[in-house]
């Protein structure tokens, strides 16, 4: 409650937290594929993701919606989009996918956060000069 | 102390395959269900429903069986429940779909659910009859249902006259 001064009424305001309000997450991510093959196109790389939430959790898991925003094929580093209440099944699924098309594979998780904004920078990787 | 607590699902096998009877095992139940929970939710979903997973009572007459899980996946192992369409056994594969009675936390609640409910069917069976024979047929073995005493709790098997 504000204070009240000087005979006007008391200006009451209303504090609100929200947590974990946000309605998506966003996840970076990159493929690591230690042979030289060839690398997935974007529909390769989404259908990759389906499979591994297929195997994990089945095909619940299957139809949570995933969104590829961005692929590089030449890095195979992507930006997903989750939905929130969905972000440990996606994340726990990638973590747990070992073959692409019978080669050993693994998915790194590089930054996740509820604003797609909060991606654009990475202090991991910053170089200081 | 937190109380290891289960689940117990009652649920009715129907099909319109006669042959379906003889596929009403615990074993073919069993895999049937844990396939379909692989299908449904997967790996994790498998593993965590099979924690102490069992076909618990099996009634091939009435298609009754009672399933127990773990109280903290009973939601995965009822959701997958109408994902089971087929029961095979010896060769025979069977299409039937299952049918959720009764969710209850002891087998005592089930068996309470259970019987009201057989009273209850019993009941519209008679009604549905169509001719006078079924009628006198069921009347006659409802009142020859006797409870033997000898053993510790089983009462008469109520089976249906097997017009499904």
């Amino acid at each position: 409650r504000g204070p009240a001064g000087r005979g006007m009424a008391a200006a009451a305001f209303e504090r609100r937290v929200l947590r974990s309000a946000a309605e998506h997450h966003y996840l970076r991510v990159r493929l690591e594929l230690p042979d030289g093959g060839a690398r997935p196109n974007a529909a390769q790389f989404k259908q990759l993701v389906v499979t591994a939430l297929r195997e994990l959790h089945g095909e619940v898991g299957a139809a949570l919606p995933v969104d590829v925003l961005t692929y590089e094929e030449k890095t195979l580093s992507a930006i997903l989009r989750v939905i929130s209440s969905g972000l440990v099944k996606l994340w726990s699924a990638l973590t747990l996918l070992g073959f692409y098309q019978n080669r050993r594979c693994a998915f790194r998780v590089l930054q996740t956060s509820p604003f797609l904004l909060a991606l654009s920078g990475n202090s991991r990787e910053l170089v200081l000069d | 102390h937190a109380a290891l607590s289960r689940r117990y699902v009652l649920c009715e096998v129907v099909s319109e395959d006669p042959r379906c009877r003889q596929c009403i095992e615990d074993r073919v139940l069993g895999l049937a269900i844990r396939d379909a929970i692989t299908r449904v939710h997967g790996d994790y979903g498998l593993a965590c429903c099979s924690i102490s997973f069992t076909v618990k009572y099996l009634n091939a007459y009435t298609g009754t069986v009672l399933l127990r899980c773990r109280k903290d996946s009973y939601r995965l192992l009822c959701s997958a429940l109408p994902f089971v369409r087929h029961l095979e056994s010896r060769g025979q594969r069977c299409p039937c779909f299952l049918n959720t009675l009764h969710v209850g936390g002891t087998i005592r609640t089930c068996q309470k659910f259970l019987i009201q409910y057989n009273r209850t069917q019993l009941l519209r069976l008679l009604q549905n009859c169509t001719n006078e024979e079924e009628r006198q047929c069921i009347q006659k073995s409802l009142l020859s249902c006797s409870l033997t005493e000898e053993q510790s709790e089983s009462g008469d098997e109520e089976d249906d006259d097997g017009t499904e």
